[in-house]
């Protein structure tokens, strides 16, 4: 008899779309009359860490941001070309941008809790979106999610003291269990320790490594070293184009374009 | 070493003082492998004892340069054909240090063959042998020096013929060996010397390998001819 959930298994294997969260195709972003992203086409996989690399300006972050419509509430950009999220067209017009951002969350260079308390920085998102039906449910989102964010036990006796009191690293990994409060699908992270020190850099990736179990992670990072500890996929971006996209292991050993070789070995590109 | 340096130039500087110790060592090798078998042929025991006293040299290099790609490891962390660089002159530098041995292991036979005497024409026909490999071992630095994969590939087949070399001659010291049993001795010796010239230039075709991965990112496969058949050899 054939056992029916190992042929589903081997389907998915069979079926290299099935791991695929987000899909771009010929996207290109212009702010007013700057062509910032030139028609790049890119597969975000499921449960993967995906790092964008690339030196300043190169369209790294602007790409990131269209994964979630950030660009939407710049008045002069302007996004074509199609992206999708599960197969589903995330730029139709019926797609409500901040319902998208619950599944698609985002975490920034600078921590900028809110200026509330550590609980409420983490049940705002649960609470307009009502994952919670009462107060003890919430207690327990926000008690999750501190948990993965790696912070609960630096702050469950102090859940109720002003979030921007933490230091910067306790900060992001406040941000970081903010946005996972809302049980997102992935999570896109901005330069997430460009302003944290060393240890608090090791743990935020420490958190990321374990955030993969359950989300797709795409981070966008200046440091390469950060990008080869934490990533399984690198994609290089220069001037608005992706130039090499592949297992971050291949990327860092045996680059295919000049470009990316020129770049994350130091040399002027 | 590649057209454009790096931003940051001491990271250059760095990587062509490493470069410039795998030459010196390779060409401390090379003059040891020719001395080693020159001593050998002629007999010469103050040769053959520089060689012996040489080693410590080539020793001395391997670590300086194994200390050296520390030093950029811990340091600049290079990545795409700076890691290879680095890697590859860690093996490398190991190879040539083996050879750098056998070569002294060749003079320390030597003063022991001084004293007998071997069978007509053996210490020529083993002289041959260390002439390829040494030939081989030059031509294998070039291809590093040049980053040459093709000249690095002509090397890795040309081990062959070293090793069909080693097969005659372990042929003909085992007829030696039986025509006279006073030969065993001599025989022996020469056997080991053989057979570490045909392990220098398993080591030649080692840095070969190492030459065709900096260049390609690719470690070749091991579709070469291998011509050691004295395993099977029972008589």
């Amino acid at each position: 008899m054939a056992d029916t959930s190992l042929e589903i298994a081997e389907a998915a294997q069979q079926d290299p779309e099935a791991a695929i969260k987000i899909k771009s195709r010929g996207v290109q972003v212009y702010y007013a009359d700057n062509h910032a992203i030139i028609d790049v086409d890119v597969d975000i996989l499921d449960k993967t860490v995906t790092a964008f690399i690339g030196p300043s300006g190169c369209g790294k972050s602007t790409f990131l941001r269209c994964l979630n419509r950030m660009n939407d509430t710049i008045d002069v950009a302007r996004v074509e070309g199609t992206i999708t999220l599960d197969g589903e067209d995330i730029y139709d017009p019926a797609v409500d941008p901040v319902q998208l951002r619950a599944k698609v969350g985002m975490v920034f260079q600078k921590p900028n809790p809110f200026p509330k308390s550590i609980y409420d920085n983490v049940a705002y998102g649960p609470k307009i979106h009502g994952l919670a039906r009462n107060r003890a449910e919430l207690d327990e989102i926000v008690e999750r999610a501190l948990r993965r964010g790696a912070i609960w036990d630096e702050v469950k006796d102090r859940l109720h003291a002003p979030g921007t009191g933490l230091s910067g690293g306790q900060q992001q990994r406040l941000c970081i269990a903010r946005a996972i409060a809302t049980e997102p699908e992935v999570l896109l992270m901005d330069e997430p320790c460009s302003a944290l020190d060393p240890i608090a850099t090791a743990q935020v990736e420490d958190l990321i490594d374990e955030l993969r179990q359950n989300y797709s992670v795409v981070i966008v990072t200046h440091s390469m070293q950060q990008a080869a500890r934490v990533s399984q996929k690198t994609a290089f971006f220069h001037l608005g184009n992706l130039v090499e996209y592949g297992d971050t292991e291949q990327i860092f050993t045996n680059p295919r374009d000049s470009r990316t070789e020129s770049y994350i070995t130091g040399r002027i590109g | 070493m590649t057209d454009t340096g790096h931003i940051v130039s001491a990271y250059d500087r760095d990587l062509d003082a490493i470069q410039a110790l795998i030459m010196k060592m390779g060409g401390l090798v090379e003059e040891a492998v020719v001395n080693a078998a020159k001593a050998l042929e002629t007999r010469d025991e103050e040769l053959a004892r520089a060689v012996r006293e040489g080693d410590k040299a080539i020793d001395a290099l391997e670590e300086q340069i194994n200390e050296e790609a520390a030093k950029v490891i811990a340091l600049r962390a290079p990545m795409g054909s700076d890691l290879r660089a680095i890697l590859t002159v860690m093996k490398i530098s190991g190879n040539l240090e083996r050879c750098g041995d056998y070569a002294k292991n060749l003079g320390k036979r030597t003063s022991v063959l001084v004293q007998m005497q071997p069978p007509e024409g053996a210490a020529s026909a083993i002289r041959r042998m260390a002439r390829e490999v040494e030939l081989m071992l030059k031509d294998v630095l070039d291809a590093y020096l040049q980053r040459d994969e093709g000249l690095a590939e002509e090397v890795r087949q040309r081990d062959h013929e070293v090793d069909q070399m080693y097969n005659a001659l372990f042929r003909e010291f085992l007829t030696f060996m039986m025509e006279d049993p006073r030969n065993i001795t001599s025989c022996m010796h020469l056997h080991f010397i053989a057979k570490n010239i045909e392990r220098m230039g398993d080591h030649v075709t080692s840095i070969a390998d190492q030459v065709i991965y900096l260049t390609t990112g690719v470690m070749p496969d091991e579709s070469r001819p291998k011509g050691d058949r004295t395993p099977y050899i029972a008589r």
